[in-house]
């Protein structure tokens, strides 16, 4: 069967859409409000722009690639065309693994498909501890509602896979919360191939979702391009720079795209986002630019079951363990978040990190293995301040993130509830990710063999595919690089719609949290603008 | 208004550069009086035939690191393994042309001073040029620098072992050593129907 192909025909029936790559001459472009960048943040306000009425370029950096592109399912294809670098961003010191999506609709388009509301301790803890105001728990009700309804977010139906199923039972037999993923999906086919862009339109990602409704309501879509800076007299800004990217999508073919528009929005997300206005040189009098960057830092445990769990197939995340996240409040030591990750060949060649026969053995049982991962909830404490971007010689963004006693606390604890977990889920085996570590053969032998391993970055496998802050919002322009509604504190006709504003990291998976607090914004930006 | 943040900023970070980035900006340094001492040509700087970042001597090193990670590659006859070698190798510089220039230069560091034979030798413990390195040679290497106390020795074992297991195991060749059947045959049947 053929999947429909929204773009072909959108763009037959006149949608705006323009491929940079292809562009001979400079393409100049006048808006009501030019967007940079298409994801969670982008997408949202794209479409609450146009719905206002208001004439919306959005510009991406990434390529337009559709459903008909990713029918192979393959794995090596969604990382070279789909993630930033090629999946295979880092922090600088190449520690901390990260996996962040680069195409029209963003990291929505290859993420697990995973919609949590932002937990009400984090918006509590942002009130109390950032001066944010307007985000409570319940000014955001309705704007979680309205997104869930939008992008048909609710608790996965079907049956969890053979992995979430391990996390399910483990938290079962030992009394620990646990709870059914809401999923952003509309007639899920349950393949399990979300993280490779969805083959057949069933995820709501801004891609068959806000963009498209943007479009037909007259907005421009600009791929394939680059934004290098604001232009700005340090109080407004005047104009956007961008250079076309090439075929390859990386290379800039040297022809200008400028965007002259009443307001600019960023949406880049955490790391693009701050870089772009690093590279702006937008005013920063209080020295917040880049800092405070959360990356929920992952680790992860893997265990040989006995029994078949096909760890690639079927929706990659719908069971969660919150039981160690809020143990000790918003600020005692570090909670975490437990979930599976799917276990396509690459990446789990990746995450075993082991080499030769033990690597050969490690695969082989690829279809008995369980993953676990934490997500560790990094921000809510003085001594957990993030990391900073700042940009190389050329430009493109760097990402410095350290590791802390505070976060280690948080990583052996985390081994040691995911080992628990799959022991007591009937795992044969079960070996931390982390260079030192063997399969343990029991749980005795995990707690004690946990207890002693070295925490030092490159023995400990980390990873993140969660990038928050570096443009974080506050009412105290000392605190913040905008203010609660999104509003750049000195350039007046800025806003940032994305994960970039966040003051702490979310505690749990931020795409829900990205589209109700950029709808909330974008909605009050409409209104100023067409008042 | 402050300058773009082009310096490696506060305490924390600059303990990492000196962790990561300095250890092989140093044996560097020293790496390129070599040449000179002992009346070496430089090695060539653009890529290999065919590829986007890789150099001829990077080509030669990931092949003697792919079948030494991946061993089963070593096991395939001699056609098959020529092709999916070359094909892993084609992964590889497609994930390093994708990089960032923060990374690809770091990258860069790690791959020049292991092209660099006194270097390769005294670092890595390799005498040979990796074109004559057989596997078993080629794990000793990564073993030794995965255990070392050095962590700029540790990111650079991790980070070839990353790049050699998930170049190979992403090739459709590997997937049967994985007990992987392929994309979930009812939804990609009923798509290629």
């Amino acid at each position: 069967m053929t999947v429909p192909d929204l773009y072909s025909a959108g763009i037959a029936s006149g949608w705006n859409v323009v491929d940079a790559a292809t562009l001979a001459a400079p393409l100049a472009l006048d808006a009501d409000v030019a967007i940079v960048g298409s994801g969670a943040g982008g997408g949202v306000a794209a479409e609450i722009l146009s719905d206002a009425g208001l004439r919306v370029v959005l510009l991406e950096e990434g390529a337009l690639r559709t459903s008909g592109s990713f029918r192979d399912m393959d794995e090596g294809r969604a990382y070279r065309e789909l993630y930033q670098e090629g999946a295979a961003r880092a922090t600088a010191d190449g520690a901390i693994a990260i996996l962040q999506g680069r195409a029209v609709g963003g990291s929505t388009t290859v993420n697990w498909s995973s919609s949590f509301r932002t937990p009400p301790q984090t918006l509590a803890h942002w009130a109390a501890h950032h001066a944010v105001s307007g985000h409570a728990a319940a000014d955001m009700a309705p704007w979680f509602a309205r997104m869930e309804a939008r992008l048909s977010v609710a608790p996965w139906g079907m049956a969890p896979n053979g992995n979430n199923g391990v996390l399910k039972r483990g938290c079962d037999k030992l009394g620990w919360e646990s709870h059914v993923i809401p999923r952003n999906v509309r007639g899920c086919w349950n393949s399990g191939y979300c993280g490779l862009g969805c083959p057949v339109n069933a995820k709501q990602s801004m891609l068959v979702s806000t963009i498209p409704a943007a479009l037909a309501r007259g907005a421009t879509l600009v791929h394939r391009v680059r934004v290098r800076a604001f232009a700005h007299d340090g109080k407004t800004v005047g104009a956007l720079a961008g250079e076309a990217l090439g075929a390859d999508g990386r290379t800039p073919t040297g022809v200008a795209v400028t965007v002259r528009a009443r307001h600019y929005v960023a949406a880049g997300g955490a790391i693009n986002t701050p870089a772009l206005l690093l590279r702006s040189r937008a005013p920063d009098p209080h020295q917040r630019l880049g800092l405070r960057t959360f990356i929920h830092p992952v680790n992860l445990s893997i265990a040989v079951m006995p029994e078949q769990v096909d760890p690639y197939y079927g929706a990659p995340q719908s069971v969660a363990s919150d039981h160690f996240q809020w143990k000790d409040g918003a600020t005692g030591a570090i909670g975490y978040k437990l979930e599976v990750p799917p276990l396509l060949p690459g990446i789990s060649a990746g995450v075993f990190g082991s080499v030769g026969e033990a690597l050969r053995a490690d695969m082989a049982a690829l279809p008995r293995t369980n993953a676990m991962l934490a997500l560790l909830r990094d921000g809510f404490v003085p001594h957990s301040e993030g990391g900073r971007v700042r940009i190389a010689g050329d430009g493109s963004p760097v990402l410095d993130y350290d590791m802390n006693d505070y976060l280690w606390d948080g990583v052996r604890r985390a081994w040691l509830s995911m080992a628990e977990a799959q022991f007591a889920a009937g795992a044969l085996r079960v070996r931390p990710a982390h260079l030192d570590a063997p399969y343990y053969a029991d749980w005795a032998s995990a707690r004690a063999g946990i207890a002693a391993l070295p925490l030092a970055k490159f023995r400990a496998a980390l990873f993140s595919a969660h990038l928050m802050g570096g443009c974080g919002m506050s009412d105290e322009p000392r605190l913040g690089v905008v203010d609660s509604g999104g509003r750049h504190h000195q350039l007046n006709n800025l806003s940032v719609l994305d994960g970039s504003v966040f003051p702490t990291s979310i505690g749990a998976n931020p795409q829900l949290s990205v589209f109700a607090l950029s709808a909330q914004n974008a909605h009050g930006l409409a209104a100023r603008l067409v008042r | 208004m402050h300058a773009p943040c082009t310096a490696p900023p506060g305490a924390l970070s600059r303990r990492g550069f000196l962790k990561v980035g300095l250890g092989f900006s140093a044996a560097l340094a020293c790496a390129g009086l070599l040449p000179a001492l002992s009346g070496c040509a430089p090695a060539p700087t653009n890529p290999a035939a065919g590829m986007r970042f890789l150099r001829d001597g990077d080509v030669a090193l990931f092949g003697a690191l792919l079948p030494a990670v991946a061993d089963e590659l070593a096991a395939r006859e001699p056609g098959q393994r020529a092709l999916h070698l070359g094909q892993a190798l084609h992964n590889i510089d497609d994930t390093c042309a994708a990089m960032d220039a923060n990374a690809r230069a770091e990258l860069r560091k790690l791959l020049d001073l292991l092209a660099i034979g006194p270097l390769r030798r005294v670092l890595g413990g390799v005498r040979d040029d990796w074109r004559h390195t057989d596997a078993a040679q080629a794990r000793r290497f990564l073993a030794r620098w995965r255990a070392s106390r050095f962590a700029t020795l540790n990111a650079g074992a991790v980070v070839l072992v990353k790049l050699c297991g998930v170049a190979y195991y992403l090739l459709p060749a590997a997937w049967a050593g994985a007990g992987y059947p392929g994309p979930n045959p009812t939804v990609f049947n009923a798509l290629h129907a």
